[in-house]
């Protein structure tokens, strides 16, 4: 028998299942919303690099190439003396991306493992011994607070000015760090070690004290302990975090615009070259070159997931 | 004990290798050891941060362009510093700058909470989710501004889509964006909110997750509606979450540059101009380093306090954060 009491009960319920499916049809409306608005410029960016030079900026625009090419990979990646039929434009050396790629893996590569060397090594004296007091953590963070640009006039002034003009005095050579790969990998090195530093202390802090404890008392020494005993038990971190400070580099901009001029240049600065050329724009070599800067890091992002938010906000984060 | 004599022994035979041997034992003690790398950075720190900033303030009070000898320069006291100081271009870009974040960041915390609170109420399609928004911080930003700028063209995507509702006022629908000066502004606006919701979502992602079920439980059995419970349980919980992503989000908002290169160069005229393209136009285009240089000093006094009172907000944010968490 069926009461009023269990019909009102039964509507009751079947208004709320309704309303929960509404609610999740309205969720994930607007979340693949958002997805659609994050991939429309990746996918426009990937599929203008496939695009013919007439169809870069034909009205109405092709959502997909019509004629799909390699043809803006072939420019960027050739070797040597280009094909003329490539080449429409005259800045034809512009276009390789080599000399980019192999600059920015350099400078990269070798910034961020200098950095992680250093900054590990602080850490470990930070997490272990307190050096440098109980607010070195914190106070270490401005460096990565200071706006860019204020550095990089201090630094172009110094490098640019400074250097070769003591050197000179001093030693009588013109020594001049300004567009060189250790003037750029140095102070790369320093504005990623507050990342270094930070990343580091969070998986060392986790490493018990006294398992070093037992090593040192077994008869190894300092240098034995941590390579040993601490760093085994920290690698996969080192790992995490060379692998954001490499990120971190390989999208620097304004520094090495305004460090490097002609003679060395990252990926990001050959991009922006190709803004001013004087022919126009070249939109498909341009994103083409987008496409090769930003797919490893991507893969690279994807990796270390769990852990950017750490490095992004600090470690302020706990996860 | 033999072990000791026969030290004692090697360390006759050759005293010089004892005194190597003193010294890496010196090197490894308590006092030492930690202090090492600590010196090292340190000694970086000043050579490349601290230095330049002193030959900073140096170079900011003489009178001298780049394009000149660095002989040939001369004492010029504060005029700098005045010539910056009484700079309309400058207080404007920094008024820009401020409003570029101010607006970006508020976009940036709305919209990443409100895509954290979805997620995490998503049970199977939580991770997918999550992978996907986290692309855009991963993206370099120049790459970023280069397919914006490719969004804006005259014959781009965006104004296709435009195209049907402008057609019916008959206006020609190959805009040009970024030759307007509002909509310039807010396509860098665009840009950044782009890449750096995902940020504050993923700060707020954890934020939900870290949130004690049985409180909220608690609350709903007692008879708080869910609004109740968003407002009154949920929020405050929230807090240092939200703190942390302003924060964090307004410091990195504030050295705004990438876009503006590539996307309008900061123009139409200055309206894009933040101060970081003011500096760096300042001393690239037209060569004024003293002037550059006198800029970024007081700029960064500016700044300083901001610094101090981001770091300051740090420290005790993440005291709440592990104390609540303990």
């Amino acid at each position: 028998m069926t009461t009023a009491a269990d019909v009102a009960g039964e509507a009751a319920r079947s208004r709320r299942r309704r309303r929960e499916r509404l609610g999740k049809i309205g969720r994930h409306a607007i979340l693949l919303a958002w997805t659609a608005f994050i991939a429309f410029p990746i996918f426009w960016m990937v599929s203008t690099s496939f695009k013919d030079a007439g169809e870069w900026v034909a009205w109405p625009p092709h959502w997909l190439p019509h004629e799909p090419t390699l043809h803006n990979y072939a420019q960027i990646f050739a070797f040597g003396a280009l094909d003329p039929t490539l080449s429409r434009q005259a800045t034809e050396q512009a276009f390789t991306i080599w000399k980019g790629l192999g600059d920015a893996l350099l400078v990269c590569t070798a910034a961020s493992l200098l950095g992680l060397l250093l900054g590990t090594f602080l850490a470990y004296a930070i997490s272990r011994f307190n050096v440098g007091g109980k607010y070195f953590r914190h106070t270490i963070l401005m460096i990565r607070m200071i706006p860019p640009i204020v550095v990089a006039i201090s630094i172009l002034i110094y490098y640019a000015i400074i250097i070769p003009y003591a050197t000179s005095a001093l030693f009588g050579v013109r020594i001049s760090l300004f567009d060189t790969y250790v003037g750029l990998i140095l102070i790369y090195t320093v504005t990623t070690l507050p990342f270094v530093i930070w990343m580091m202390l969070t998986f060392i802090d986790e490493v018990p004290y006294t398992l070093e404890h037992a090593a040192r008392l077994m008869g190894a020494g300092r240098l034995q302990v941590l390579r040993r005993v601490v760093l085994p038990l920290v690698a996969s971190g080192m790992v995490v975090t060379f692998l954001f400070v490499f990120i971190l580099n390989w999208a620097e901009f304004l520094l090495a615009l305004t460090l490097t001029h002609p003679e060395v240049t990252t990926l990001t600065v050959l991009l922006n070259k190709f803004q001013s050329a004087a022919e126009g724009r070249l939109y498909g070599p341009q994103a083409a070159i987008g496409t090769v800067v930003t797919v490893p890091v991507v893969i690279m992002g994807l990796l270390i997931q769990k852990h950017l938010v750490k490095g992004f906000s600090f470690g302020t984060i706990r996860k | 004990m033999a072990e000791v004599t026969s030290n004692a022994i090697r360390a006759a035979a050759s005293p010089r290798r004892g005194a190597g041997r003193r010294f890496a034992r010196w090197l490894a003690s308590e006092r030492v050891f930690p202090l090492i790398p600590f010196v090292v950075v340190e000694a970086l720190f000043v050579l490349t941060i601290l230095i330049p900033f002193a030959l900073t303030i140096w170079i900011s009070l003489l009178r001298w362009r780049a394009n000149r000898p660095f002989e040939t320069a001369t004492f010029a006291g504060l005029d700098n510093y005045q010539g910056v100081l009484a700079s309309d271009q400058f207080w404007l870009a920094l008024a820009r700058t401020f409003y570029f974040s101010g607006v970006a960041v508020a976009l940036e915390l709305v919209i990443g909470f409100l895509l954290a609170m979805l997620v995490s109420r998503c049970t199977r399609s939580r991770k997918l989710y999550t992978t996907i928004f986290l692309v855009p911080m991963m993206i370099v930003p120049i790459v970023v501004g280069y397919n914006f700028s490719m969004i804006y063209i005259d014959s781009g995507p965006l104004n296709q889509l435009l195209a049907p509702l402008l057609g019916m006022f008959g206006i020609d629908p190959r805009i040009r964006w970024l030759s307007h000066p509002v909509a310039a502004q807010w396509a860098i606006i665009l840009a950044d909110v782009w890449q750096w919701t995902s940020l504050t979502f993923l700060i707020f992602l954890s934020g939900f997750a870290a949130l004690p079920r049985q409180l909220i439980n608690a609350a709903r059995v007692m008879g708080a509606s869910a609004w109740q419970t968003f407002w009154r349980v949920e929020l405050p919980l929230l807090k240092p979450a939200i703190v942390i992503a302003v924060i964090i989000r307004s410091m990195e908002a504030l050295k705004l540059f990438d876009p503006v290169v590539l996307l309008t160069f900061g123009g139409p005229g200055t309206s894009t101009q933040t101060v970081a393209y003011f500096l760096w136009e300042q001393v690239w285009v037209f060569n004024k380093f003293s002037y550059g240089a006198a800029a970024s000093i007081i700029l960064l006094f500016i700044f300083s306090f901001l610094i101090f009172f981001g770091i300051y907000m740090l420290i005790s944010q993440r005291r709440a954060v592990e104390g609540g968490a303990q």
